[in-house]
């Protein structure tokens, strides 16, 4: 072919696509050599680099409930016959934080005078990205690179497991940091900047959610309640230093590893209790509208300290070495090109033309570089399913330019460009509907997050698109322009 | 293809689905068996069962392991670099994790609480099942048609159940990398049997030309996709990567039957339909 026809063929829209995003993926992918060792953007999975994964199942339930007592009755006979914290999560959904099994907890329900309509372990969907932010925090704090956190929501709305990824952090290492507290202390100031210990924050024993005080005034909050001992430590404290006399003086701080994260006075009405006896329910406010909810919800997970609102437990986990995930990427390239080379050979076996094997094959890899662009692109990790995908994809790749060679070639070589165009677009048809199939066969994974078949699917779909819409249709004109040679 | 000695047109739509058909039902009673017995069609795996599993990096004899392992309920058989424990307590886990650390620094842990097995087993299912359904609609969507496209829905089907059935006789386990793979086979299943069925209504001719036409395409589009999935099974099962080695497996097993399948049940049936409808 010389270089007119190349142009030619370049004006197509088509293989101008096709090469626009070939260079583009080249870019997105963008190999490079760090530190004297070939380096791309592609992010890999836990198994293809190192790293743990623990996945945590809530020990708490979402439950439906029905009841023809006044709601307020119900629910506060729940609390004292659970023993658990229960919130209103809708008109009649409750999150109970504390596993019950079903049976037991619909005995409960009916004792109290109500009934138990539905039930699913987990937590809300707030509670679950609440515990992703506490994670996060916690990840951030620690400086560890490469951490992901992941609630998994039900079609449902509610959430049962939150998976955690650590990067470059072995088993033992992540269930630390996802267990580890941090240190929490309450601080009173005496004369001036000067402060002095009040407790720590093994003395609050619960947290409250934020709520309104007093209710529907917009001012926000968080209670909390501290141990029998910790609040005699809290009121001696007051009273020693002044702030029950005199609170405007003797703020008090809340410091969470060494950081103050609230400080304020106490209020007129709490001195004035305080000096009387130990209190321990106590309610921090943060201000009022959007800001003060805002500061609310940060308080009450500066109050947990790291500790998550909801008990949980272990419910999987894996680690992978760095030694093994270098092992498996090696292996994941090689099986990659034997099986680009495998292919090459049957092609090349039926066809036994460069003029028509070499498009095809360039084609093919074409699309793999294009696939592997946009999974840089949209950070999608690859780990070893979706490299099976990737084989999976070059697999139908290859068949589907059998199709379209078979088609065109049908009956003699070369067909007038209205009979090529008639048979390119009946090869595109078959090719639009086995696609199809694939692309809907794979959406349920791609949804539904069965932990890592999702990164598999999603690199299906992707490769079977790119394969339809732009490397397929390239191939049909840039073979149409060999064969009419 | 010099080793394809099959002529799709020699034989009666009759003779062509029997063989298909009686597989069929052995592989339904072989799954039925299974059902009835154990509860899963087919034996499930770690992923779906609970269990943890331990990759090493260099091999180690299986004496040694056993050895090593004593006191954890390991599970034969053991290779030697991929071994494998039923469902244990978290202390349990934690000393094992422990010493695997110790003797094997490189290795990779794996390991699924039996209750988040059965989430994923199923939302495995469900999977299947919404998979199988959504092919089934876009097949019928395409033709419009219903026996071409009940056709190849059924062969889609047979490829599904004979696939399990040979899994459960030869001892693959339902894993989330086989399921990945079923639900493959679900894609490549309806290629080669859309091909078919586009070439015998859409084109024009004889039907025994279209038939071997769509043939002869037909079988290089497997071939090719059975050289991709041979290669990465011989690497995968060289290197003992074990999540690949699976899918391979069950890909191969797959494509096999699909080709039966194609071109027995399918083209059987649609012979037949053809010739109903007088074709030539």
């Amino acid at each position: 072919m010389n270089r007119k026809d190349l142009i030619e063929l370049l004006k197509n829209w088509q293989v101008a696509l096709l090469v626009v995003l070939l260079v583009a993926s080249v870019f997105f992918i963008f190999p490079h050599v760090e530190d004297g060792k070939l380096a791309t953007n592609l992010q890999y999975g836990l198994d293809l680099s190192d790293g743990t994964w623990l996945q945590m199942e809530f020990q708490a339930e979402v439950v439906g409930f029905e009841t023809s007592r006044p709601v307020s009755d119900f629910l506060t006979d729940l609390q004292k016959s659970l023993d658990a914290e229960i919130y209103l999560i809708d008109d009649d959904k409750l999150e109970i934080r504390k596993y019950v099994p079903e049976n037991e907890l619909g005995q409960i329900f009916t004792s109290a005078g109500g009934r138990l309509t539905s039930y699913e372990q987990g937590v809300s969907k707030e509670t679950g990205d609440q515990v992703k932010q506490i994670l996060e925090q916690k990840l951030n704090a620690l400086g560890t690179r490469d951490a992901k956190v992941n609630p998994l929501t039900s079609l449902t709305g509610t959430t049962r497991y939150v998976r955690v990824e650590l990067a470059g952090v072995s088993l033992s290492q992540a269930k630390d940091i996802v267990g580890k507290q941090g240190k929490f202390e309450i601080r009173i100031h005496t004369t001036g900047n000067a402060t002095e210990h009040v407790l720590y924050g093994d003395a609050i024993t619960t947290v409250g959610i934020p709520s309104q005080e007093p209710p529907g005034s917009d001012r926000w909050g968080v209670s909390f309640t501290l141990s029998q001992e910790g609040a005699a430590q809290f009121r001696d404290a007051a009273i020693r230093y002044g702030a029950t006399t005199d609170p405007e003086n003797h703020w008090l701080d809340m410091v969470l590893d060494d950081a103050m994260v609230y400080s304020a006075p106490l209020s007129a009405d709490l001195a004035a209790k305080l000096q009387v006896e130990p209190i321990r329910q106590l309610y921090a406010s943060t201000g009022s509208g959007q800001a003060g909810l805002t500061a609310a919800k940060n308080l009450e997970i500066h109050l947990r300290a790291g500790a998550l609102p909801v008990e949980v437990s272990v419910a999987g986990s894996g680690s992978v070495s760095a030694p093994l995930g270098e092992y498996f990427k090696t292996m994941s390239v090689i099986a990659f090109v034997v099986a680009a080379i495998a292919v090459g050979v049957v092609i090349f076996y039926r066809y036994r033309e460069p003029a028509i094997v070499l498009p095809m094959i360039g084609t093919n890899l074409a699309e793999i570089v294009i696939l592997l662009g946009i999974a840089a692109l949209i950070q999608q990790q690859l780990d070893l399913l979706a490299i099976a995908a990737l084989i999976a994809v070059l697999g139908t790749g290859i068949d589907q330019l059998v199709i379209i060679t078979d088609e065109v070639l049908h009956e003699g070589r070369v067909p007038s460009p209205h009979l090529y165009q008639k048979r390119l677009t009946r090869a595109v048809g078959i090719i639009m509907v086995s696609a199809a199939t694939v692309v809907i066969a794979m959406i349920p994974l791609a949804l539904m997050d069965l932990s890592t078949l999702r990164g598999f699917a999603i690199i299906t779909i992707i490769g079977v698109l790119v394969g339809v819409l732009i490397t397929r249709p390239a191939y049909g004109k840039i073979i149409m322009a060999i064969l009419s040679k | 293809m010099g080793f394809v000695t099959y002529d799709v047109n020699r034989y009666t739509p009759r003779q062509m689905v029997v063989l298909p058909m009686v597989l069929l039902i052995v592989s339904l009673a072989i799954l039925g068996y299974n059902m009835a017995s154990t509860g899963m069609p087919v034996k499930p795996g770690m992923d779906f069962s609970g269990g943890t599993a331990v990759t090493l990096l260099n091999p180690e004899n299986p004496d040694t392991l056993r050895a090593t392992f004593s006191g954890y309920p390991l599970i034969e058989p053991i290779g030697e670099k991929f071994i494998k424990f039923g469902p244990m307590d978290d202390a349990t886990f934690e000393s094992l994790a422990t010493l695997v650390n110790e003797q094997y620094p490189d290795a990779k842990i794996d390991q699924i609480g039996p209750s988040f097995g059965q989430t994923l087993q199923e939302q495995a299912v469900l999977a299947l099942t919404i998979s199988f359904i959504g092919m089934a609609m876009v097949v019928f969507l395409a033709f419009r048609s219903f026996v071409p496209a009940g056709a190849v829905v059924l062969s889609a089907f047979a490829d599904i159940t004979m696939t399990a059935a040979v899994m459960s006789v030869i001892g693959i386990e339902l894993t989330l990398p086989t399921t990945a793979a079923l639900l493959m086979l679900i894609g490549y299943s309806v290629d080669s049997d859309i091909l078919l069925t586009m070439r015998v209504l859409k084109r024009q001719g004889k039907l025994n030309d279209k038939l071997s036409g769509a043939f002869h395409t037909g079988i290089i589009m497997t071939t090719t996709t059975l050289a991709a999935i041979a290669a990465m099974w011989v690497v995968a099962f060289a290197g003992e990567i074990t999540v690949i080695r699976d899918i391979a497996s069950v890909l191969l097993i797959g494509l096999v039957i699909d080709m039966m399948n194609t071109w027995l049940t399918n083209a059987g049936i649609i012979k037949w339909y053809m010739l109903k409808r007088g074709a030539k």
